[in-house]
Order: C-alpha cells, then structure tokens, then sequence
C-alpha cells in the first residue's frame, strides 16, 4: 500500500480546499474584483461606455474641484446625512421604547412600523408626491388645521432638501425594530437595581441603555450614513416630473440632486463614465473615511460590557 | 439476417430524426423571414398606434417579421447598444441625442442605404445629419406656440396676442392672486419650462444655441428670460409663482394645468390641440407673439427620430421597415394618431389632419423661416440639463436671469464640442 506523503497530502487538501471556495473566488474576482479595478482605472480615462478608454490622469478628478454642481451635489447628500441619521436614530429610540411597552396589541404595531419598509422606493415616492403637494398635500392640510405654517414642500429650495429627508424617516421602522431586538438584550436587573437607588427615567436611559445599546447604536450609525450617502431613488422620484420626458431641474433649485444622481447623469445621460468612475472613488473615500472616524471615535463612547 | 441491437436502433432512430430534421430546415429555410425588433420608447395610446402600424407592416410583405417592444427606458436602451449583439434592431429617441450618439459609434450611417430625405424640412434634418452622413430618420416633428384658453380671455375682454408689448398687457390682465397672496390663475405659464423658455428667447430675436454653438448669455435670448421674469413671476414673488406651479396635477392628466383653467395662455406644442379638444376645452392658438411683426411665431423645431443601432442584428431589413415607418401613409397615420406634425413637407397639406383644431397654426410652422432647427453637437444633453438648472434658479429668484445663463456659460468649457 502506498502511503501520501504529508506534502503530497496537503496539496490535495489546499486542492479541494480552493474547489469548493471557487464558486466565491469565481465570482469575487468576475463581479467585485474587476469592477472594482478598472472603475480605478477608468477615474484616470476619458471613456464613455462605447469607445476604448483613453489615459487621462487625474484630469477627471481635477475637473471636480471647479464642478459647481459636483459641490452642490456634495453638499446636498451631506445635508440628507448629516440631519437624516440623527433624526432616523432619535425616532428609532423613541419608537422601540413605546414598541418595548406591554401595549395591547404590539405584535401588530411592530408589524405596522416595518410596513413602509417593504413598499417599494418609487411608489413611495409618487406617494409622497402627492403627500407634499403644497396645494393639496395632506401634510400641509393638517398643518393648515393645526394653524401651523405650511411649507412649500416641492418648490422651495431648502423645504425640498427636508421634503427628501422626511421621506427617508417613512421606513426608520427597520432601525426601530433592530433597536427594539437590543433593547430586549439589556438586563433587567440593571433597571430594577437604578430604581431601587431612586434613579430617574432619564437618568436610567442615560447610564444603563445608552451605553447597552452603543454597539448596536454605532452599527445603525454606519449603516445609515452609508445609504444616505448612497441616497438615488426618492429625490430622482420626488423631483421627476411624471408627465415630461425633457430634463428639468432636480428638485426646486436643484435642492434634491443627490451625489449618485448626478453621478448617474454624468454616467448614462452625458456618456462620461470616466468621470463617473471618478465621482465613485470619492465616494468612497468619503464613506470610508466617515467610517474610519466613527469606529475611532466610538472607543470613546461605545460599551463593550467586559469586553 | 441481422438482429437490431438496442444500441443500433437508437443509431438508427437518431439518424432518421437528424435526416428529418434536416429535410424540414431545409425545406423551412425556402420560405424563411428575418425577425427584427422594434424597440421604442412610447406606450399607451402612442404604442398601440405603433403597433397598427407594424401590423400593417408584416400584413403587407412576408420576408420580414417585425415584433414591437415598448421600452420607455432610455438608460436601457443605452445599455443595449454597448453590447457585441443587440437587443434590438431598430428604435426612436429625440433629435438632441443623435450627433452624440453617432460620435460614440453606436449609430448606424445610413447613407448606403439610399433613404430619400428631400421631402423633410432642412431645419428637421439639420439635427440628423452628422458631417454629410445621415445617422436617423425623422418620424414626427413639433414646434411651440401660444395656446390659450378661449373662455378665460373672453371673460377679461383679452384678444390674443401678436407682439410681446401685447402678450405682457395679457399676462397681466390674466393673473389672478387671492387676498393672501396665493396665485390662483398665471396669465402665461409654461409646461415644460426649458421649451417655453427658450421659445421666448427666440420671439425676441435671441438664440441659445447662435452659430450653432452654446450661447446663453445671448443678450436678446437673455431679454426673453427677463421678460417671463418681470411679467410672470415678479408681479407675483418668486415664491407664490413657485408654490403655485407645485401644485399642478400630472401633464396632460384629468389634472392637466391648463385643461384645469389654472393658466390662461401656455406656450406648447402640436400635440396639445388633441389633448385640449378630447378635454372638452373651449382653445385657440395664435403663432408666439414676436418683439416685432417680423419675430412673429418664433419658435424651434424638435423632432423625433428613428435609428439603427450599430450592433442591430438584422441591419438590412431594419432599414427597410424603417424606409416602411416613414413612408408617406404610414408617418401620416402615426402622426395622425399621435397629433404630432408629420416630418413631410408633402403631408402638411393632407386633409387628415382637418379632424385636429387648430392645428394648421402648428402646420404652416415648418415652413416659416422663423422656425429655427438646431444643429448636431456632442453637447445637447449636458447642455439642455445646465440650462433646466439655471432656469429654475432664475424661476426660484435666486438668480438674476443674466446671473443664472453666466452659470451655464461657465461650464460650456467641460462640454464636448
């Protein structure tokens, strides 16, 4: 009988090993890898989808630095980040303590608070539309009975960046139910013993499930800015006109031309897609380097417990 | 004598079938039609006529076979032309796309297939013609005039303008503001606010786009934004104009701006003299008043168009369908369906237009030399998005109509020219 030898053994193994990872490798090389290389590679080339690309250096990203309407776009998604993940954190917090509360009926609250979650983007978006709508809208109706001033939602320019911003609040039930989960996490001992010192509600939110609920805090916190400053569907819906085909402004005073719409017009409207490839890169540098601050600064506020 | 083996008459099955097979491939390939699709971007009403048309189409010949696909989605349509084999062999899009299109390659030339153009207009053709060589078709073309709402202008004792001096006395006369300030009727407004806009421009002798190249401080184009300006929105503060416009319903919808009475006067095209009469609406239309009797109806043709993209499949009997699509019977029943102005001079005077109101005014346009074409320019698309932008911030009154078209002269510099 003959017997492997321990290299020949291990060959086999690293073999089979790689055989059965190759449907990932395979795939991470063909749809993560590559993209990801030559949109590198096209940030550096003037390209346009159709023709070959051509070396260009860092034309494309100085060309940014004098874009009016790259800044405007920067500013914009950072405004939609910038108030929407402490707004959509706040409410979350609110939200999974009153879904936390022995209510009748909570199982069909919690469902109730998802429910927006699951309407897609763009019909919520016609919807909102509507909603809005600074003649007929029922928000600015029910303002109107409130005797509360009533905004011009879609026509003016910084009522139309917060008109975006309160569409995105409609599915903060996904972060309210993720909050609501790491709630139920914290020990309730830890409540009964601050009420026994006579600690206040606040006071107890303050010192046991702030810092409790930090990991899952800085978590939402990242997820969140990643998507805002991702944001496409709901300003292009809010601001498209649905009965022209001709270009208009996005949003009264362009107030709703997020980065990745501008990055899709550059891309599919004005065929510059070394260009785009560019503004991606920046986009990621800023995500990346958002996050790299959060995860740095979280060692100041974030609780592990005995970790 | 032989015993057929289970293995020899699976054999011999499979060589029967191969030969049967053969015979009707063969036998097929004599009476064999070329498959093409027509990808477009209409729907509704406009795609069933498109249909008919196709129907009619493969009624009458039976070596191509032409299946319709309504695709309204221009990004893929894009996307399916950078493939090796297209999706499709034959499509539509608007006039403003095709220089850029033709430079990317993605076009097919057309001049080897011998397509007679000397029945359209030359400011129809302008757009389509790249460097003498002929990169789509026009199936339908459209200009802009003033319409206005018949009941509402008798009611003010309004006639309908001639000359911008007599436009402004109307728009004043029109606009309609409540105790609080709130608009509730605009003398003159605009459903696409770049078309009505750069409409404008030209009833002063202004051009956006003179010697064929971006001009947007073009000092009697920008006297025409002014004019909207001073006559329209000032009167009524940038915000109540803004959040009145806000309020409009969907285009040419049961809450259509117009057709609701909430604009007296508006600057729009053909296809509105349909949509107006099936309404129920009480309208007339007048050619733009022009700053002198010379400007008068001043306006731009846009057109849409047929092509073939580059990676068709099938590029020779694409091209006869599309010979088919914009042959004299089969423009005049789309444009006749549509209410969109045939792209033939021949056609203009075609009795089966007569059932569409007012529509001559529309009609007369292409012949008009105040009817400006525009040409083909790698630019259109960034330069039709900047301009939208400015002209909002003009509309919002965050800019100055000058300040507003030297934000676009600003960036003419990054556009592909």
């Amino acid at each position: 009988m003959r017997l492997a030898t321990p290299g020949r053994k291990n060959g086999w193994a690293l073999f089979k090993g790689l055989a059965f990872a190759s449907p990932f490798i395979i795939g991470f090389l063909v749809l993560y890898a590559w993209p990801i290389l030559a949109s590198g590679y096209y940030s550096l080339a003037d390209f346009s989808l159709f023709k070959p690309p051509r070396f260009i250096g860092l034309a494309n990203y100085q060309r940014m630095l004098g874009d009016a309407k790259f800044w405007k776009s920067l500013y914009n998604t950072l405004f939609f980040t910038c108030i929407g993940v402490p707004v959509d954190i706040t409410l979350s917090l609110i939200g999974a303590h009153i879904l936390n509360m022995k209510l009748r009926g909570q199982a069909l609250w919690r469902a109730l608070v998802y429910l927006p979650s699951i309407v897609p983007a763009v019909a919520a978006g016609f919807l909102w539309r509507w909603l809005l709508n600074s003649q007929y809208g029922f928000v600015d109706e029910i303002a109107r009975s409130l005797h509360l001033p009533q905004p011009a939602w879609l026509a003016d320019p910084l009522w139309g960046s917060i008109a975006v911003v309160v569409v995105l609040m409609w599915t903060v039930g996904g972060t309210m139910l993720i909050y609501h989960a790491a709630l139920k996490d914290v020990p309730h001992e830890l409540y009964e013993a601050a009420e026994l010192d006579g600690a206040s509600h606040w006071r107890r939110f303050l010192d046991i499930t702030w810092p409790m609920v930090s990991p899952v805090t800085l978590f939402q916190i990242i997820v969140l800015m990643i998507a805002f400053l991702q944001v496409f569907t709901q300003p292009f819906v809010l601001s498209k006109d649905p009965g022209l085909a001709t270009q208009s402004a996005v949003g009264p005073g362009d107030s709703m031309l997020s980065y990745s719409i501008y990055l899709f017009q550059n891309a599919f409207t004005f065929l510059k897609m070394g260009y785009a490839s560019a503004m991606a890169w920046v986009l990621l540098i800023v995500t990346l380097a958002i996050t790299l601050l959060l995860l740095w600064s979280a060692k100041k506020w974030v609780f592990y417990g005995n970790r | 004598m032989h015993t057929l083996s289970a293995r020899g008459a699976l054999k011999s099955a499979l060589g029967v079938a191969a030969a049967v097979a053969l015979t009707v491939g063969l036998a097929g390939n004599a009476y064999a039609q070329t498959q093409i699709t027509f990808s477009y971007l209409w729907g509704g009403a406009e795609g069933k006529a498109l249909e008919e048309i196709i129907a009619d189409f493969n009624a009458s010949q039976k070596d191509i076979v032409v299946k319709g696909v309504s695709s309204p989605d221009m990004t893929k349509q894009l996307a399916s032309m950078s493939s090796a084999k297209g999706a499709f062999d034959i499509s539509d899009n608007f006039a403003s796309n095709i220089a850029s299109w033709a430079n990317q390659g993605i076009l097919l030339p057309l001049n080897d297939y011998k397509i007679d153009v000397s029945d359209f207009p030359d400011n129809v053709m302008k757009q389509l013609t790249v460097n003498g060589q002929l990169f789509s078709v026009p199936i339908a073309s459209h200009n802009f005039q003033l319409i206005y709402n018949k009941k509402l202008l008798d009611a003010t004792g309004v006639k309908p303008p001639t000359t911008t001096a007599e436009l402004a006395d109307a728009i004043k006369k029109l606009t309609k503001v409540d105790a609080s300030g709130n608009v509730t009727q605009l003398g003159l407004g605009l459903t696409d606010v770049a078309a009505g806009l750069k409409t404008i421009g030209y009833a002063f002798g202004g051009d956006w786009n003179r010697g064929d190249k971006p001009t947007p401080t073009d000092a009697k184009f920008v006297k025409g934004l002014q004019f909207y300006y001073d006559n329209v929105v000032a009167p009524v503060t940038p915000a109540a104009y803004n959040k009145f416009v806000a309020g409009f319903g969907p285009y040419m919808s049961d809450q259509d701006s117009f057709a609701t009475g909430k604009m007296a006067m508006v600057i729009d095209g053909e296809w509105r003299s349909k949509f107006n009469t099936q309404a129920g609406m009480n309208w007339g239309v007048v050619p733009m008043p022009g700053e002198t009797p010379a400007l008068l109806g001043s306006t731009w043709v846009d057109v849409s168009t047929i092509f073939i993209p580059t990676n068709s499949p099938n590029k020779e009997a694409a091209a006869t369908f599309m010979k088919y699509l914009i042959s004299p019977p089969a423009m005049e029943k789309f444009s006749h369906v549509l209410g969109n102005l045939p792209a033939r001079l021949s056609l203009t005077k075609s009795a089966v237009y007569n059932d569409l109101p007012n529509f001559t005014v529309w009609l007369e346009a292409l012949n008009n030399p105040n009817t400006h074409g525009l040409p083909p320019s790698l630019y259109m698309s960034e330069y039709n998005t900047d301009l939208a932008s400015a002209f909002d911030q003009m509309l919002q009154g965050l800019q100055t109509p000058q300040a507003a078209m030297q934000s676009v002269a600003d960036r003419v510099a990054s556009y592909q020219q």
